[in-house]
């Protein structure tokens, strides 16, 4: 790594990104925002959230040759990172932010012009366009050293970061989680604390750095604690009415998926667990009348999730959980600093899409259950198969055990022409008539 | 008629149980050791391309998933696999993965459903460790059910398997080299035979095969065929037709698991834990498109073919990810490429056979 770019990253890390935002702030703060009338006051600690995230792509493009840098997806045990002090930069998390700022289908576009076909996962799309046209709504992303990947949330990141690898002619270190059919095994765990173990010389030559077992221990205690912090956000949302929806979930989410395993992601659930509980216990809503409460399954919808919010509160109807953000904190208790690599083989192997449909059925009722939801919207996304396989079943599940009203949306999470404004709208006239 | 009709599926597995006592699982793709299986006195009935009209399987299965997946399901909801003792689902990719968890927890079928779960990772002690484990424990999870595997029966099994597997290459290099008299129809029409019969019928079927095929092959232009599997049949024909030759392929069902390097060790599952990391580079185990690049052009140098066909399952996810940067480096080359992808047993439309033929003419 470069002594310039070094100096350079820091001098930005110390001064020129607070510098850079604290102007940025100073124009925000000209033109406030205010909540539509169904909503209640707006989250402070978002300003925050804001800062972060905005630091992170800010500094990440000053990142490449100063640090090593990996491209990680975001089922990817990084904690194994850490230690090495990799940069890290989550295509899904960057994937999500093109699709909510509607680039999601210039940017597929520049990967199927390409000949990537439109009927592949959209992140993906949208990763191979920035990597073919440059064009990204956070100004630049680094070339990675190195990529991160885990199948516990699908194949398809395998035949995605194949892809990159081949792309950049960079090294790609695949984590392989034997999909849990029925219980995990005790083979399945050796095989992964092996991988884990194989992984170490290989991050330690692209890195330069030297494994430290106590650093890495502190990275394991910090990331347990972030997603635990994280479940007890998400659980606020039990309460009558609840403090946040599922939407302002989905953009909190990013700290707990990108900065697993640093203070900075510990330190702002804290923030905002300790304001959601203050809401709670003043009786403040995110909506000021909460008359049904929903679940939402599946990857958002990112290029909807305003209209979507602003829709479902016009009827009064919050999403207080869903599947999608419950799968950072599901796992958490597994991680032990004492036996790491058996506590993350567990921790990473059994989350909600590495699991059999069963498991997902059963979850689905323990939320609904201690959440007290009155009807679930199943997003059917084409790029995620392995979330959406089985929907179908999901929905006739939920109604003859529970009877319980559910809708599915056939969309997509970040490519907009995968979704029917009209075939949406005939859907949920129809759903919002049922849980009246 | 063409020359080694197969026999009838239905007859052939009523066959197999009333006069071999043989059971009878429902396999889905793609790669398992059925040398385990038939060690069981198990018969490994492959579901690729069902030739069933989709009705029912739509109200489980989004209009996104592939027709591999839609038309397997379809065959066990219409009660055309009653007949079977049990599944088995390989992992081959998420879609059958799901498929897998709705059918053994979703459907209430009442026959016992199995998983086998094979490395991903990129190879390395781990992965080979964790093959062997999973072949055992595969072999004992059946075991308790269908009675233990006997070493002996093992040991006849995988020999099967090494015969079948020296013949299947010898076939490939005849056809390779411009020495097998058959046509592309005739030459899958063998081929895929293996998908269902027993070894003991099929090394005969292969040997015969083999001694009556053995010859020129007819002119035409060399092209490897790459993708998931040679269907429909109608494909074939039209290439036949246009004089095309199928001389390699790179097919999920085809060269890249049956395509198997001879190996040797005491322990049976040792040979087949060795077999699986010698075979070709695929894109639903460990498939780097480096190694899958390097493996095209070793049949490209062999087989002096002049194009290569992308024959895809339309929303097969594993195939269309490799193909962008495949089909750059081969024009690289100099050879011709077509990409096609269409639903099984979707016959080639007028405009897919205008590109056929656009493409034949590129090559000459």
């Amino acid at each position: 790594m470069g002594r310039l770019k070094k100096a350079r990253f820091h001098l930005m890390k110390d001064l020129g990104a607070p510098a850079l935002m604290g102007l940025a702030a100073l124009k925000k703060k000209k033109r406030p925002v205010k909540p539509k009338p169904q909503f209640g006051p707006l989250l402070r600690s978002s300003g925050r959230l804001r800062e972060i995230m905005t630091r992170h792509y800010l500094l990440s493009r000053y990142a490449e040759g100063a640090k090593p840098v990996a491209w990680v997806t975001s089922g990817a045990p990084v904690e194994m990172l850490r230690p090495f002090d990799f940069y890290t930069v989550y295509p899904e998390n960057h994937g999500a932010l093109c699709g909510a700022q509607k680039m999601g289908a210039e940017l597929c576009s520049a990967a199927e012009e390409r000949g990537y076909h439109q009927d592949l996962c959209s992140y993906a799309r949208i990763d191979l366009g920035v990597c073919f046209s440059g064009k990204t709504p956070v100004g630049r992303l680094p070339k990675p050293d190195l990529l991160f990947a885990s199948n516990n949330i699908c194949q398809t990141v395998m035949y995605w970061f194949e892809v990159l690898a081949y792309h950049y002619k960079i090294p790609i270190i695949i984590f392989d989680t034997p999909y849990n059919f029925e219980e995990i095994k005790e083979a399945d765990i050796a095989y992964m604390v092996n991988q884990f173990k194989d992984m170490i010389p290989v991050l330690e030559r692209i890195s330069g750095k030297v494994f430290r077992e106590e650093k890495f221990q502190e990275i394991i205690r910090i990331a347990r604690e972030t997603s635990f912090t994280w479940g007890e956000v998400l659980a606020t949302m039990k309460a009558d009415p609840a403090p946040m929806t599922i939407f302002d979930a989905f953009i909190h989410l990013a700290p707990v998926v990108s900065l697993r395993g640093l203070p900075v992601a510990l330190d702002y659930y804290r923030l905002l667990l300790s304001e959601l509980k203050d809401r709670v216990d003043k009786g403040i809503g995110a909506l000021v009348h909460e008359r049904k409460r929903l679940m939402w399954d599946n990857i958002a919808m990112w290029y909807k999730v305003r209209d979507f919010s602003n829709l479902f509160a016009e009827h009064g109807m919050n999403f207080v959980t869903a599947t999608y953000t419950n799968a950072w904190a599901e796992t958490t208790p597994h991680l032990k600093e004492g036996s790491p690599f058996e506590s993350m083989a567990k921790a990473y192997s059994l989350i909600i899409l590495n699991n059999n449909l069963n498991h997902r059925l059963s979850l689905m009722e323990r939320l609904i259950r201690e959440f007290r939801v009155d009807g679930v919207v199943i997003h059917s996304a084409r790029s995620c198969k392995p979330y959406s396989v089985g929907q179908y079943d999901l929905k006739r599940l939920l109604m003859e055990r529970l009877g319980l009203p559910s809708v599915v949306i056939e969309a997509d999470i970040a490519d907009p022409r995968a979704y029917s404004e009209e075939q949406a709208k005939t859907r949920l006239e129809a759903f919002f008539e049922v849980m009246e | 008629m063409m020359r080694f009709e197969p026999p009838s599926r239905r007859e052939y597995i009523r066959d197999q149980k009333m006069r071999q006592g043989r059971r009878v699982f429902g396999v889905f793709p793609a790669q398992y050791p059925k040398e385990i299986l038939w060690a069981l006195n198990i018969l490994p009935v492959e579901i690729w391309d069902p030739p069933v009209k989709t009705t029912r399987a739509d109200a489980h299965l989004q209009p996104y998933i592939c027709s591999v997946v839609r038309s397997g399901l379809e065959l066990v909801l219409q009660g055309k696999c009653d007949d079977l003792d049990g599944f088995l689902f390989p992992h081959t990719c998420d879609s059958i993965q799901n498929l897998a968890s709705i059918v053994n927890d979703y459907l209430g079928i009442e026959k016992p459903c199995y998983f086998f779960y094979h490395p991903k990772a990129h190879y390395g002690p781990s992965s080979r460790a964790y093959y062997l484990e999973q072949l055992r424990n595969f072999a004992s999870t059946l075991g308790k059910r269908w009675g233990a595997v006997e070493p002996e029966e093992l040991e006849r099994s995988v020999s099967q398997g090494q015969q079948t597997a020296s013949l299947v290459r010898e076939a490939y290099d005849l056809r390779a080299a411009g020495t097998l008299g058959a046509t592309n129809e005739e030459f899958y029409g063998v081929i895929r035979q293996g998908e269902f019969l027993h070894p003991d019928d099929f090394l005969p079927l292969m040997r015969n095969f083999l001694e009556t095929s053995k010859g020129r092959s007819g002119s035409g232009s060399p092209v490897i065929l790459s993708g998931v599997l040679p269907n429909p049949p109608e494909l074939l024909r039209l290439l036949d037709e246009l004089h095309v030759r199928v001389v390699e392929d790179d097919l999920l069902n085809c060269s890249r698991r049956l395509i198997v390097p001879p190996v040797s060790a005491a322990d049976p599952f040792e040979v087949l834990t060795e077999q699986y990391f010698l075979m070709p580079p695929c894109s639903t185990r460990e498939g780097s498109i480096q190694a899958r690049l390097e493996y095209l052009f070793e049949k490209v140098e062999r087989s002096g073919a002049k194009g290569v066909i992308f024959w895809i399952v339309k929303f097969c996810e594993p195939e269309l990810f490799g193909v962008p940067q495949l089909v750059e480096e081969i024009k690289k080359k100099g050879l011709a490429t077509l990409v096609l992808d269409s639903e099984l047993h979707q016959g080639p439309s007028g405009q897919i056979r205008t590109r056929i033929e656009a493409f034949v003419e590129m090559m000459s």
